[in-house]
């Protein structure tokens, strides 16, 4: 039986029969955990659709107010990180210690990157008083439900960039473990999971984007 | 010979693994840029009610090439694919349902009547004194304006009323009524509100007196008023009552939910 402990010092937990039942496990675990997430932006996008459908002269006049060059900079910022993301992962299966580090890092500046532009764009709308319900005191959108547009706005892409955040911990994390050779190509299963996370932060963006900045 | 062994092995546990090759893993980042330049342009053009279906067109094959090829969903057991795809089946059922009920309630969302209906004068005579009528109108405007916080049965067990403190009023006891249980009493208390109790003074007058008697014929015979408890609420008991027409910017909560409710009820 050796096959079922593997080198570098991981060993699978003791219920598991082997390596590749953990691997299994874990990964079906982790697309339950995005199920939960998909549920939980779900809610959000349902009250999306129920306030533009019933407010959609709102929502237009609203969602000209969103920078779309922001908004682009930052799907581009997103897809570019899924990718050094991917490709981290692919080094952490061929066990290329150096590139998953590079690999890591990039992905860490990229989401660095989205959070800057965040910043700008968060704080343009708190200047132009482009804020959810009471707090709204811009006066050149003049519809009574405009606020609402911004609730959803904050809620949407706040939860998005906490998500984002929550991510670079993780990130931070994984090469903590490469450093200290934790990872082989027969043990890598936190960078897949990590991966399979950061990319469905960016499925939700891919959504997020066309919907609150191009079409509102 | 041991370590060959190792890597031999190393070499067979790999083979499960399906690594993306770096070409294929630009190639797909390349086409979401390029989808994402696509979506951006087609926005700019006014195309009305397609512009919105292209956008939500391009996101999802963005979306499937994230899930197929960065999630590597193609080569995944089956049972993930199926795990992770039928959220989404849920929120397609989700979304579904909510938009047929928001597009397709027709007549029942009866708007410009319903506001005419309220400016109407009023419709009962002397309200202040309770009559079977006013206590069944108010049975009804209680389930759709009270019940919520002081419980369908006007026991202070509403739902929205648990975590409040002082909880809401318990209507079939008479005692703990900081006003008093008097008809003028509630009136006011409905108009101006008290404590945690918010004002419903956007209602008709005719409404809150209604109210009044159905929450006051929930528990014991309820206090007479007297001469000087409707001048303090300016009504003189021995006219007929005008009516009171309702501010015109009631919140629109409250104009969601009576407009739900079907016109013959309402007036």
């Amino acid at each position: 039986m050796s096959e079922t402990s593997v080198a570098h010092g991981h060993h699978h937990a003791h219920h598991f029969e082997s390596a590749e039942a953990e691997f299994e496990a874990c990964k079906q675990g982790m697309w339950l955990f995005l199920v939960t997430e998909v549920l939980m932006f779900g809610g959000m996008f349902v009250a999306y659709t129920v306030f533009r459908g019933m407010y959609p002269e709102m929502f237009k006049a609203a969602h000209a107010k969103l920078a779309v060059p922001m908004g682009f900079t930052n799907t581009i910022i997103l897809i570019t990180s899924s990718l050094t993301m991917v490709l981290a992962v692919a080094a952490a299966q061929r066990g290329r210690k150096d590139r998953v580090l590079m690999h890591l890092s990039l992905t860490f500046l990229l989401a660095c990157g989205f959070l800057v532009v965040k910043y700008f764009e968060y704080s343009h709308k708190i200047h132009d008083g482009l804020l959810p319900g009471g707090f709204f005191t811009n006066t050149e959108l003049t519809h009574p439900k405009t606020p609402l547009f911004f609730s959803l706005y904050f809620i949407m892409t706040g939860i998005h960039a906490f998500h984002v955040i929550v991510g670079m911990g993780l990130m931070l994390w994984l090469a903590k473990r490469t450093m200290a050779n934790e990872f082989s190509p027969s043990y890598y299963t936190p960078v897949e999971l990590v991966g399979f996370y950061w990319h469905f932060v960016d499925l939700v963006w891919i959504y997020l984007f066309p919907l609150l900045y191009l079409v509102g | 010979m041991k370590g060959a062994n190792m890597e031999k092995k190393t070499e067979s546990h790999q083979h499960h693994h399906y690594i993306l090759p770096t070409s294929t893993a630009c190639a797909v980042g390349g086409a979401l840029l390029v989808l994402t330049f696509i979506t951006v342009w087609v926005a700019g053009i006014d195309l009305g009610k397609i512009n919105f279906l292209v956008a939500m067109i391009v996101a999802t094959i963005k979306a499937s090439l994230v899930g197929m090829w960065f999630m590597n969903l193609r080569k995944d057991r089956r049972e993930n694919a199926v795990i992770f795809l039928t959220s989404f089946l849920f929120l397609a059922i989700f979304i579904a349902l909510t938009v047929t009920d928001l597009f397709y309630r027709g007549d029942v969302y009866v708007k410009e009547p319903w506001v005419a209906s309220v400016q109407s004068k009023s419709r009962f005579k002397k309200p202040w004194v309770s009559t079977p009528e006013l206590v069944s109108y108010g049975k009804t405007q209680f389930n759709i304006q009270c019940a919520m916080c002081h419980g369908a049965g006007g026991k202070g067990d509403g739902p929205a009323g648990v975590a409040l403190k002082p909880s809401p009023r318990n209507f079939t006891q008479a005692d703990g009524w900081k006003a008093g249980r008097k008809p003028t009493r509630v009136f006011k208390t409905l108009t101006e509100g008290l404590g945690g109790m918010p004002a419903f003074g956007s209602l008709p007058s005719d409404d809150r007196w209604a109210l009044a008697q159905y929450v006051l014929s929930l528990g014991p015979v309820a206090d007479q008023d007297a001469a000087a408890d409707f001048a303090a609420i300016k009504v003189d008991p021995n006219k007929e009552s005008a009516g009171e027409e309702a501010v015109t910017s009631i919140p629109v909560d409250v104009a969601i939910e009576r407009m739900a409710v079907p016109e013959e009820k309402t007036n």
